[in-house]
């Protein structure tokens, strides 16, 4: 039984250096792998400066065409990542401060994504390899149940995302295998059009004061960022078009640019614009709040 | 509480401790710790079920000391089939009796009688064919003499309850594993250390091959009207590497456990994906209950004896069989009958068991021969795992038709955001390992055990899949 034990023992050893070699391992090769998202974009870049910063989800990521602000004399770049939540948003928008960023206006998407205060796994777990690097990731995380375990325990936040920042996106960061994630500052353009268009159903959807937004305010206030809240476009046969009335009821200062763009042909989906339709909400949008410098 | 679960990681050496360190004076000790663990592993699933399980191996109990006792034939006779109808009553109910209200009801609805079944809202109880075969083979055994009744309760509610293989197999032997437990065990080393490498290397074919190819294999199967015919043969073959690593992890991780408390429990895999025909395929897969469905009903059909009718009629009753064992649904019964029709050809002209012997691969024609056998036999197979997956029988028809007939043969890039050819190289590793390791239990032992060991736990580690967690495909069954 001795010997048993002491063969366990070993077994336990190795299976603990493991653990420490391929955390080290995979950390060292997000260190230096600034391409694959707009994460790991953001966690390498340094005293950038902004005129205009988009936030918010795949209706950020698909929406804002970063050129046509460019084209216009402000330097701007589309944050938004699909699948983000307004927690992800509150996150990057902090990292941002961190990495010493300098942005006079932030547009935040802030429709469906207040429909919840929950957080996106997917999103959540791209920030995992930056957690003992990034001081403000460890505080916007140190509440969540496994925080222990994703920061004390070697190689744990590699399994526990493995779908996301494990084996095949350490090996795609380490070739610098190319995503289209940064190309176009920033922004994805929707090329398939689904014919015939299926109705979105915000039948279920109610809009709740969220905990994230109210970060990204105050964030914005202390960094003396200008903030802008907008809605972005759904299609015209969503059900319960209502949502986005209760929506300013929540939060007034929203503004409700949900039917800037109404045509079917700029859709994607219900929920997404093509690229023509992203073009025509940018130029809405830079209508609205921005005058041309150039 | 399943085998690759924290659960399990606690309570194994909780068990192993008190086994070892406060059971180990006597077998009775020993044993009332494992029936008491088996019983906590149980009801870990659902309480519940633990009522069916004790009433299960009272049943199995009783009416094996009754038929024993009886003093003719006629009331041995009685004993048998009342516990035999008793036991598969539940299995019915519990598991077929909504397939079988459902079908008549189509059936009917069909020929012009509207009929609203009426259906049980029930669970299937885990491991619930498992132990009823399990019972039932001591039944069997008992009836006609080959062993003695067990007289010790909580030795034979071991046999039945036995953790590591209560609720997926393998489907024991009272012959088998009851003389292991009317002993007491002494710790061995050598069996100890075994059983751990066979525990990590049945981790690895669960978490590292099984749940990387069902990430893949259900991606296609679920969206099969948009793939592609290379994408359509990859999913059969990823579902075949899902099918094997899945249950026959689960096997390794069973046989393993087992060997921590000095038991040991019969093989339930023996390569099959090396076999040259499909008979060989079924020597090699699943062993315990293929073994079972010879012994217990093949052989009292009247198995190979009598005309080529007669015998082609024995095939088809133990195939369809075997595959309504598996679920309560026409696709495992179509696969049943898949099997029954490959096998069929070589038993008409008796070459069913003309692949007994073992063989090595070297550069001739031989060897050319036996690989390409090989392949084929795979291939064959691979198509019969299509009606096992599929969610319908038209599901099945259509991703064959599809398979053979859409023409495209280039990668794909699919909805789960992966490439359809991304896992070939994980699965030749995978082959060649297994290749080269097949004369044995598992690949660890022997020389550099230490360098291999540390390679299989950093393959769990960085390939295993976590964040999608996927149950034994067999606890279903």
């Amino acid at each position: 039984m001795k010997r048993f034990f002491q063969f366990l023992g070993k077994g336990l050893a190795v299976l603990l250096l493991t653990m420490i070699v391929l955390d080290a391992l995979y950390t060292v090769v997000y260190k230096q792998s600034d391409d694959r998202n707009k994460i790991s974009h953001l966690y390498h870049s340094e005293n950038q400066q902004y005129d205009v910063v988009f936030l918010g989800s795949s209706r950020v990521n698909n929406h804002f065409v970063p050129k046509y602000f460019n084209d216009r004399g402000y330097k701007t770049y589309n944050f938004g990542i699909t699948r983000s939540r307004l927690e992800e948003s509150a996150l990057m928008l902090k990292l941002m401060v961190e990495r010493n960023y300098v942005i006079d206006t932030l547009i935040l998407q802030v429709d469906l994504n207040i429909n919840t205060n929950d957080h996106s796994e997917a999103i959540r777990s791209l920030f995992m390899p930056y957690l003992h690097q990034s001081k403000t990731i460890r505080e916007h995380y140190k509440d969540i149940p496994e925080y222990n375990e994703l920061l004390l325990v070697p190689f744990y936040r590699y399994m526990h995302y493995d779908a996301r920042i494990g084996f095949r996106e350490m090996y795609a960061s380490l070739v610098h295998k190319e995503t289209n994630a940064l190309h176009r500052d920033g922004f994805n353009a929707l090329t398939k059009n689904q014919r015939p268009m299926v109705a979105a159903d915000l039948s279920k959807y109610y809009p709740k004061r969220n905990k994230a937004y109210e970060e990204i305010k105050a964030v914005c206030k202390a960094n003396n960022i200008h903030l802008i809240a907008v809605t972005t476009p759904m299609c015209m046969s969503t059900i319960n078009r209502e949502y986005f009335n209760h929506i300013q009821k929540v939060y007034p200062e929203i503004y409700r640019l949900e039917d800037a763009v109404t045509d079917d042909q700029y859709f994607s989906t219900c929920g997404h614009l093509n690229e023509k339709g992203a073009t025509e909400y940018t130029k809405a949008v830079f209508d609205q709040f921005f005058k041309p410098r150039n | 509480m399943f085998f690759n679960s924290l659960h399990f990681a606690v309570f194994l050496p909780i068990v192993f401790l008190m086994y070892w360190f406060v059971g180990q004076k006597s077998k009775i000790n020993q044993n009332y710790i494992l029936i008491l663990a088996s019983y906590y592993f149980y009801s870990c699933w659902d309480w519940r079920f633990l009522f069916l399980l004790v009433f299960s191996t009272l049943l199995d109990y009783f009416s094996a000391i009754q038929i024993e006792k009886s003093d003719t034939p006629q009331r041995k006779k009685l004993w048998l089939w009342l516990c035999i109808s008793i036991n598969l009553g539940f299995l019915g109910v519990f598991k077929y009796y909504n397939f079988f209200a459902e079908s008549f009801a189509e059936l009917f609805t069909a020929i012009g009688f509207k009929v609203s079944p009426l259906l049980l809202d029930v669970i299937l109880p885990v491991g619930i064919s498992f132990y009823t075969f399990h019972g039932l083979s001591y039944i069997i055994d008992i009836y006609y003499g080959r062993i003695k009744s067990e007289k010790n309760f909580v030795d034979y509610s071991l046999f039945v309850s036995y953790f590591p293989l209560l609720v997926a197999g393998p489907i024991e032997r009272a012959t088998h594993l009851l003389p292991q437990l009317k002993k007491r065990r002494k710790f061995d080393f050598e069996k100890a250390k075994e059983g751990v490498y066979q525990i990590i290397w049945g981790l690895v074919k669960k978490v590292v091959i099984a749940d990387t190819c069902a990430v893949y294999a259900n991606g296609i199967f679920e969206n099969y009207n948009s793939m592609n015919s290379l994408s359509l043969m990859l999913g059969a073959i990823y579902f075949a590497f899902q099918i094997y690593g899945d249950f026959s992890g689960y096997s390794d991780i069973a046989l393993g456990t087992s060997k921590l408390f000095g038991i040991d429990l019969l093989k339930n895999f023996n390569f099959p994906y090396f076999s040259r025909d499909i008979a060989e395929f079924w020597r090699r897969w699943h062993i315990s209950l293929s073994s079972w469905f010879r012994d217990y009903l093949y052989i009292p059909l009247g198995g190979s004896k009598g005309s080529k009718l007669f015998q082609i009629r024995n095939v088809m009753i133990i195939f369809l069989v075997s595959g309504f064992w598996h679920g309560a649904n026409w696709t495992f019964i179509a696969w049943g009958l898949i099997n029954a029709l490959y096998f069929i050809p070589l038993m008409v002209l008796n070459r069913n068991r003309s692949n007994m012997d073992s063989f090595q691969l070297t550069l001739n024609f031989d060897s050319l021969r036996i690989l390409i056998n090989i392949m084929l036999t795979f291939a064959i197979t691979c198509v019969a795992w299509i009606f096992f997956r599929s969610k319908t029988i038209q599901d099945a028809f259509a991703y064959i038709y599809r398979m053979f007939t859409e023409g495209h043969f280039t990668e794909q890039y699919f909805k789960i955001e992966r490439y359809t050819t991304e896992l070939w190289s994980l699965l030749l590793i995978f082959v060649l390992v297994e290749w080269n390791s097949r004369t044995k239990i598992e690949p660890i032992s022997g020389k550099y055990s230490w360098v291999k060991m540390s390679f299989c736990l950093a393959a769990i580690l960085a390939l295993g899949v976590f964040s999608d967690y996927k149950e034994f495909i067999y606890f279903q069954f």
